[in-house]
């Protein structure tokens, strides 16, 4: 029996339709869903090739044990009965829990209320802390939200676009499309990043080109333009913010040529990008980790929401600071609370919410500390649970990450892959992905949209959410987790998360596209757009913020030359688990490269193809050179994907203070030509 | 020998009385089911009732054929694909393949390079104006009608007008043609410049025009051939369809209508074209250049391609043929599927609507396309027998040495130059 089923593409957070072709039970191809209001029939080269992950030869079939140093095949019922005993007298602080982006809300849901109701421990932590939790540290002060405030629809009406330190032409490409509408229409964009990246090519009008780790001198900048110039938005900040007097009297005591100086961008690109943002009717900020990934990610956010409250942008439909998740459940499983900091839909630890989950879940002693954060965990706990993450390529300084992993008491991993992280587990259980299994995700821009059970999963793979309440229930806690399937779940979730209140199953298989949360009742159409008539700060008024800058924990010197700065590639996703095992995309880019600037190429003899050896103060790889010009001289760009080349075996794991986001985007390394 | 034409009407009335179909080309294929004449039909189905997610189906029982009566105007289904890719390319059933003009275009290039049966497959065509993508479907629902369009009970497109009746009974219209100019938008960039309205190249080709003042409804149908005569035939035995004579009237109001929508087309190329033959060379290549500098390398279009065959395309990754890794591609890719396909091209724009980067390609293709046939008198997707100009040989064309990347034969002829004499 052939037949095309509607399913969301796996990969970025644009939430895509694809029609998956399916013949007796197995994905046999693919075809573009024209009628997603997302894409129209369109996808990115991921997209294209979206399910051939799933058939990849050495998926997870089995559950494992390691016996005599080698991982063992061995029945559920062995792995879960040695996990529950093992867990059962760990002490709440020598346990931790890493979700994951990929994983289904009703996946995250059960995996946080495990570690809280029965581990008693908030130590529970998604990849959003390495990639979003600025966001939260730099959002939540000045409007008190740190969702995208927008639909991603209304990025095409806008008439000029604000991007920093992201790449949406090949990290985002769906969104390129709409911005690309957005551009034929007129509209300007003004592009921050250091790299001449595809995204700057295509849309920039104004393509400020700022030392690595200035953007809060640009950002500073732009604001000290816009005010002396009389081109904020007065009545705005009247009505709307506080906080104008402090800012203003900072940006006078500021030198502008010394902003030049620091940011090393003409002062005429500053004015017209300043000029051209704050005269717009509708501007939009799309950001992401290339402001988010420093030492002073969160004081970045601060001043670029600062910058669009000056401007009035925000409030309206296309309007305001959009950080970019970069994972399908990218939002979700931070709202289903995986932060050391949150409970569930964004109920802060520390004020009251263990109490109103005591009441929910019907349990005592819930934690009212924060746990810790993702980095830490994996220096601090004894016995660390890993669900879907790949920290051995993901986290800062590797070699470090890797002495602290192998030496846990436990280290449970639960993935679909040997990954390089199962490689040091204790026990590998392997788990069911994607279109295997029947779940909720919410998109970039709060988009809720179901993915339905297609096909079987390999070999013994189970859900997420189904590993958990095996072992919560032979820990005995099977009343707390007396799910039998994810809708058991979500109702819930319902319960317990406001904003998903109204979002029911047979909505979503109703409604193409989904719905945008906060959605509080069953006939309410969902939100698209935040902050129409108050900010969610506690006054309701936006608060503009002072921020000084300062420099990256760790610059060039005599030893380590180069600015070293990562990313991705269009072909690519993340750690590589999954598009390195699609022949296709991994065709288009095998290996890992530095880009290098031809200057610096020609100092040392360096062509196409040179193999170059990158050495930073924690690490040493290996990967070929690519000279271009999308590098200036003195910074180097290596992608992350590449576990043989590992970019973060040289990355700085230096945190964030405000939110312990390690600093991926600067680093200085040494560079040699490989002997 | 020229077609015989007739109007039809279904003798079953729950067709009718559902209002989305006159129930002929249903009863048709019913009985073609039935008689075992095909193992399977190939039709575009509605998801969900929605309209606007019409998918391809094959469909093997009787019974189940009702799901898929009535046109769906905004949906956009790749039917040469499902049948080449899914369905074996028909080699091991006989279908009879319910679509649109270009829909079988697409088809019959295929069969011409052997990747579609020939002698199992029945194809049925419709008339066709033009469809509507999904997403500028709803648009209009929204922004123009005013409407849910999930309370829609069926559309028509028909001399530029856009008629939509609602479950309840009441009828919307819009003046799809005022919308496109003024506003850009309506049917699909390829459909505005469609020539091909009546699928005179299927076996059968069925259509209203013709019926309009007819009292009693029907559809018009051409019979284009012998398997086309012996479908309607075994329709007629088994008593679902009663057949007349169409009218002199009725043919020369069909005529009428087609070269109305003739002259339309004719209008839109201009239009699209213009501006480009218009432009200096070298402008020309710089809005070309342009456009494809925003490829993503997605392979969108090549898949969505009924054209584009090859099992191992050089244009992949895996060859060495072009660079790897990079967006946007060499222009290369483009212009490699431009050679490979423009004379052949039956303007599906099905490689449009799988651009995830909105290149307008069906424009690129159509212009060099209509270029092309003018020069070799061909059109493609019309007659199985007439193979593609660019890659199929005239007698005397086989007589030239073939020097294209033939090292060899190159190498060979210069330092034999006596050969040349001969």
């Amino acid at each position: 029996m052939l037949k095309y089923e509607k399913t969301i593409c796996p990969y970025c957070s644009c939430g895509c339709g694809i029609y998956l072709v399916i013949k007796d039970g197995v994905i046999v191809g693919q075809e573009p869903q024209s009628d997603h209001p997302i894409n129209e029939g369109g996808n990115c080269p991921k997209g294209r090739n979206a399910y051939h992950f799933l058939y990849a030869e050495d998926r997870l079939k089995h559950p494992m044990i390691r016996k005599g140093g080698r991982l063992v095949e061995v029945t559920w019922d062995e792995a879960l009965d040695l996990i529950a005993s093992k867990l059962k007298d760990v002490e709440p602080n020598e346990f931790g829990l890493l979700a994951s982006g990929k994983n289904t809300n009703e996946d995250a849901y059960v995996l946080q209320k495990f570690t809280r109701a029965i581990m008693k421990t908030n130590n529970v932590e998604y990849c959003g802390r390495l990639c979003h939790s600025s966001t939260a540290a730099g959002l939540g002060p000045t409007v008190g939200s740190g969702v995208m405030p927008i639909s991603q629809l209304d990025i095409e009406d806008v008439d000029c676009l604000l991007l920093v330190g992201i790449n949406i032409k090949e990290t985002f490409p769906l969104m390129e499309k709409r911005a690309l509408r957005a551009k034929a229409k007129g509209a300007k964009t003004i592009v921050i990043d250091p790299r001449k990246s595809a995204t700057a090519r295509e849309l920039g009008d104004f393509h400020i080109q700022l030392e690595p780790g200035t953007d809060v001198v640009v950002i500073n900048a732009l604001m000290k333009i816009i005010l002396e110039e009389g081109l904020e938005n007065r009545e705005f900040i009247e009505k709307r913010t506080t906080g104008i007097e402090a800012l203003r009297k900072y940006l006078e005591s500021l030198d502008m040529k010394e902003l030049v100086a620091l940011s090393g961008v003409p002062l005429k690109i500053l004015q017209e990008s300043a000029r051209a943002f704050a005269k717009a009717k509708t501007a939009c900020v799309l950001y992401n980790q290339g402001l988010n990934q420093h030492t002073t990610g969160s004081d970045g956010i601060k001043a670029l929401a600062s910058l669009a409250l000056i401007a009035g942008q925000y409030g309206r439909p296309g309007t305001g600071l959009c950080p970019t998740r970069g994972q399908i459940n990218g939002e979700g499983t931070g709202d289903m609370g995986c932060l050391n900091v949150f409970y569930p839909g964004f109920q802060k630890v520390g004020t009251g919410a263990h109490e109103k989950f005591e009441k929910l879940w019907g349990v005592e002693n819930l934690p009212a500390e924060p746990g810790l954060p993702y980095t830490k965990m994996i220096q601090q706990t004894k016995f660390l649970w890993i669900v879907g993450t790949n920290p051995m390529v993901a986290a800062p300084d590797i070699d470090r990450v890797k002495e602290s992993l192998a030496s846990k008491e436990l280290l449970i991993v639960q993935d679909i892959y040997p990954t390089e992280t199962a490689e040091l587990a204790d026990i590998v259980l392997p788990a069911a992905a994607w279109v295997e299994r029947e779940g909720i995700h919410a998109y970039v821009d709060r988009r809720v949209q179901k993915i339905n059970k297609l096909v079987e999963a390999p070999g013994e793979a189970k859900p997420d959410w189904w590993i958990v309440t095996q072992v919560a229930e032979r820990m005995g806690f099977k009343s707390l987790f007396d799910f039998s399937s994810s809708r058991d779940i979500f109702e819930e979730i319902r319960e317990c998360v406001p904003p998903y209140k109204g979002i029911t199953y047979e909505r979503l298989e109703d409604i193409l596209g989904g719905i945008q949360w906060p959605c509080p009742t069953e006939d309410h159409p969902g939100t698209p757009t935040f902050f129409t008539d108050a900010f969610k700060t506690p006054d309701g008024l936006g608060h503009l913020q002072v921020v000084e800058y300062r420099p990256p924990a760790e610059v060039p010197d005599n030893a380590y030359p180069y600015f070293l700065t990562t990313g991705r590639t269009i072909f690519h996703y993340h750690t590589g688990t999954m598009t390195r095992r699609t022949s296709k995309l991994n065709a288009e880019v095998p290996e890992a490269y530095v880009q290098i600037n031809p200057q610096d190429a020609k100092s040392q003899n360096i062509k196409d193809g040179t193999i170059l050896t990158l050495t930073s103060r924690r690490g040493s790889i290996e990967a070929s050179a690519l000279v271009s010009d999308d590098v200036p001289e003195g910074l180097l760009f290596l992608p992350f994907h590449f576990s043989e080349s590992c970019a973060n075996k040289l990355t700085n794991p230096v945190l964030d203070p405000a939110c312990g986001m390690p600093e991926y985007k600067v680093c200085a390394v040494k560079m040699e030509v490989s002997k | 020998m020229s077609n015989e034409m007739f109007i039809a009407r279904a003798t079953r009335t729950e067709m009718l009385e559902s209002g989305k179909s006159n129930g002929v080309v249903t009863s048709v294929l019913k009985s073609a089911l039935k008689a075992g004449i095909v193992d399977g039909v190939v039709a575009t189905c509605p998801v969900n009732g929605d309209r606007f997610s019409g998918i391809p189906v094959l469909i093997t029982e009787p019974d189940d054929l009702d799901a898929c009566a009535g046109s769906l105007h905004c949906s956009i289904p790749n039917l040469s694909r499902f049948v080449k890719e899914y369905l074996d390319g028909s080699a091991s059933m006989r279908l009879a393949i319910v679509g649109k003009p270009c829909d079988l275009r697409g088809i019959i290039e295929l069969q011409k390079r052997h990747q579609i049966d020939v002698d199992n497959v029945y194809l049925i065509g419709l008339n066709c104006t033009g469809t509507i993508s999904p997403g500028d479907a709803r648009r209009i629902c929204q922004e123009e009608l005013k409407i849910d369009h999930r309370d829609i009970l069926y559309e028509d497109i028909d001399e530029g007008q856009l008629v939509v009746t609602m479950k309840d009974g009441s009828k919307k219209e819009l003046d799809l043609w005022n919308l496109e100019e003024t506003k850009g938008y309506g049917r699909r960039d390829n459909c505005r410049r469609c020539e091909y309205n009546i699928p005179t190249f299927a076996d059968l080709a069925f259509g209203k025009w013709g019926t309009e003042e007819s009292k009693d409804g029907g559809v018009f149908v051409e019979v284009c051939s012998s398997k086309g005569k012996n479908l309607l035939a075994k329709a007629q035995d088994s008593g679902a369809i009663k057949v007349e004579n169409a009218s002199k009237k009725a043919i020369s109001l069909r005529t009428e209508k087609d070269s109305k929508e003739l002259e339309r087309a004719k209008w839109w190329r201009e239009h699209d074209f213009k501006p480009i033959l218009e432009m200096p060379l070298a402008d020309r290549l710089e809005y070309w250049i342009r456009e494809f500098s925003k490829c993503i390398k997605c392979y969108g279009c090549r898949d969505a391609c009924p054209i584009c065959y090859c099992e191992n395309c050089l244009l992949e990754a895996t060859g060495d043929y072009l660079g790897v890794g990079r967006i946007p591609p060499d222009a290369t890719f483009p212009l490699t599927r431009l050679a490979h396909v423009a004379d052949s091209c039956v303007a599906c724009g099905q490689c449009q609507d799988a651009c995830p980067m909105e290149l307008p390609l069906t424009k690129m293709f159509t212009l060099l396309n209509s270029q092309l046939n003018e020069i070799f008198k061909y059109e493609p997707g019309v007659d199985v027998e007439e193979g593609p100009p660019l890659s199929t040989a005239r007698p005397e064309e086989m007589r030239v040495d073939d020097t294209f990347l033939d090292l060899a034969a190159l190498l060979k002829r210069a330092t034999k130059p006596e050969k040349a004499s001969e």
